[in-house]
């Protein structure tokens, strides 16, 4: 419970505005004082209780209250000018104006004082609330920061666990066989030229993946910026698979292009890396020997490019979360793979204004297609 | 040991160029290799292709790497050498736990593995030799450490050691798991008694009193130091590295 006491400036102030009514009463009246009873004055007089009980509180209207009665028996109560009272009547009317004036004031000054009592606890309230309410969303924007912390620092160590474990695996190739040439193994010429490929194949990879890290820190730093060219699609796909010969050479590749594919407003390098990211993840899973589709076709004012292989496929559940970085198809047992590589594609192509997504490939197997719009000889009207 | 190979050795390694990388280096020294992908067709190559020894990596894409070698340890003693990323030291200490003879971390030296997968085999050999010996008396010989378990002697180059019990029971186990990496876990659990593990400070001790008495030359130890992870008897002859 508060406490329902006026402000403690406003009770002198009361009682002077209520000393100050009286005065003035007083001043009115007093010309005509022979003309009416005493019943005009003792009835005017009770406003000065009422308002000084109103403004300045209980104590200031009850003062007030008691010099009205002493004023009303000074002034219009005969014999003027003293305390004394002549006539029953007017002692009847001094005391009913001493009780009523009293109450009056004593009641106005509850009331007023519940009232501010009530408005200040509704102050009170509204205020407790809001400060609740702002306690409430600074709670909200620190779990949602602190959420998005730990995402970060979740992701970073998935980087790094992904990137030690793609940098790690080419390396530990290449370092069984160098260590093994040195230590003096003497192999037949075959066995030594495949040895020098997967030398040679690994290298090559680690090149891939240095380009992928890159392009993320790219992509991180906000600063992935299609230059914007018309491509050739037919041109980038057969030049793109005849530089990956080596790691296609255990699929079989199958482009399908229809007859004119119109240019695409690309970044040639950018393109070529989300093509070259697509492959790599198709040979990772299908099986040796099968064979990666890669076909294109028109839709409206977009080219869609689909790779296709025939390894075990996205789950549903997964077909979104697999462009996420640091995912990967199957984290199992502790080993990650290649966890940049289709959130590298998903960037550069969203950088093109296109879409990308996983599907069921017809037959079998994983089926990844983006979209690139269609190259037109004059800018686009901007409706 | 007369020659290096002979034996089918089964790699069991789901990134291509490590298998090939090996392959090559196992014909290359007379070995028969046989490679597989996956933690199924090990289980099935194991059980058909009868290896002398298997290089395991943990990291599989079906089965836990784990999970198979408790199931190939359910019915087989074929040596097993895991294969570990550096970062898994757990992993790699579990699988020693459960029965594997060895571990590499990966990127390993071509030579270092084919130096442990040497000492692996030669003691499985010599654990079969000591099995049937003569009316299969409970000795095990590690290179010339000769341990007598019903006499309690331990032999070295025909030199009797004078050993304290526990002296006994660290080095008669490190000699019946011969060439085998024991963990700190296993030593103290065996030696010590179920309720210690972590002690591993206890067989630095150990260990270094012991070799005091084998009068170790450090340039060739028999009691190995895996830092981190354990000890192994090996016989001294077998290059380590």
């Amino acid at each position: 419970m508060v406490t329902p006491k006026p402000h403690p400036r406003r009770r002198p102030l009361g009682l002077l505005a209520g000393l100050a009514l009286v005065g003035l009463c007083t001043a009115l009246l007093l010309p005509g004082r022979a003309s009416f009873t005493v019943a005009t004055p003792a009835l005017v007089l009770v406003a000065p209780g009422l308002v000084a009980g109103l403004l300045g509180g209980r104590l200031a209207g009850v003062t007030t209250a008691a010099v009205a009665a002493v004023v009303l028996d000074l002034v219009f109560v005969e014999p003027y000018g003293t305390l004394g009272v002549h006539l029953v009547d007017d002692v009847v009317a001094l005391v009913a104006f001493g009780a009523i004036a009293l109450t009056v004031a004593t009641l106005v000054a509850m009331a007023a004082d519940g009232r501010r009592a009530a408005e200040q606890k509704a102050r009170e309230v509204t205020a407790l609330s809001r400060e609740r309410e702002r306690i409430r969303s600074e709670q909200d924007r620190l779990a949602s920061e602190n959420l998005a912390l730990e995402q970060a620092e979740d992701a970073r160590r998935a980087l790094l666990r992904s990137v030690s474990h793609d940098l790690r695996t080419p390396l530990a190739a290449i370092r069984a066989i160098t260590s093994d040439l040195r230590d003096g193994a003497t192999y037949d010429d075959d066995t030594r030229r495949d040895l020098l490929d997967v030398v040679g194949d690994e290298a090559e990879r680690l090149d891939r993946l240095v380009a992928n890290l890159l392009s993320l820190s790219r992509i991180e730093a906000g600063a992935l910026v299609p230059e914007l060219q018309a491509v050739d699609l037919d041109e980038l796909l057969s030049d793109r698979v005849r530089r990956l010969s080596r790691l296609l050479r255990e699929v079989r590749v199958a482009t399908r292009l229809p007859e004119h594919v119109p240019l695409v407003d690309a970044d040639y390098v950018l393109v070529d890396q989300a093509v070259t990211n697509l492959l790599e993840n198709a040979t990772r899973h299908t099986p040796l020997g099968s064979t990666i589709t890669i076909e294109a076709h028109e839709r409206g004012d977009m080219i869609e490019v689909a790779v296709s292989d025939h390894g075990p496929g996205v789950p549903p559940h997964e077909r979104d979360s697999i462009f996420e970085p640091f995912r990967t198809g199957s984290p199992s047992n502790g080993v990650w793979s290649s966890g940049i590589g289709l959130a590298i594609c998903r960037a550069i192509v969203e950088a093109h204004g296109g879409s990308i997504s996983a599907g069921d490939a017809p037959g079998g197997g994983a089926r990844f297609a983006f979209t690139l719009p269609v190259h037109r000889s004059r800018p686009r009207v901007m409706s | 040991m007369k020659h290096d190979g002979g034996g089918l050795i089964l790699i069991v390694d789901d990134e291509r160029p490590i298998t090939r990388a090996l392959s090559a280096a196992l014909s290359a020294r007379a070995y028969r290799p046989e490679a597989v992908a996956t933690g199924r067709e090990a289980l099935h190559a194991a059980a058909t292709s009868d290896p002398a020894a298997v290089i395991l990596d943990l990291g599989l894409p079906d089965i836990d790497g784990l999970d198979v070698l408790r199931r190939l340890r359910e019915w087989s003693d074929v040596p097993v050498i895991v294969l570990t990323a550096e970062g898994a030291e757990d992993r790699m200490i579990q699988a020693l736990d459960d029965g594997a003879d060895d571990y590499v971390t990966k990127p390993f030296s071509t030579p270092e593995l084919l130096a442990r997968l040497r000492v692996a085999l030669r003691h499985q050999r010599s654990r079969a030799e000591d099995a049937a010996g003569p009316g299969s008396m409970p000795v095990f010989t590690v290179g010339d450490v000769v341990v007598d378990m019903p006499h309690h002697t331990v032999h070295v180059d025909g030199r009797r050691l004078d050993l304290t019990p526990k002296e006994f029971a660290f080095l008669a186990l490190l000699a019946r798991h011969g060439g085998k990496v024991l963990t700190h876990r296993m030593i103290l659990q065996s030696v010590w008694g179920p309720e210690y593990g972590t002690e591993s400070e206890y067989l630095r001790v150990y260990a270094s009193q012991l070799r005091k008495k084998l009068a170790e030359d450090p340039a060739r130890p028999r009691l190995i130091t895996e830092p981190g992870v354990g000890y192994r008897l090996i016989d001294r002859d077998t290059p380590t590295m």
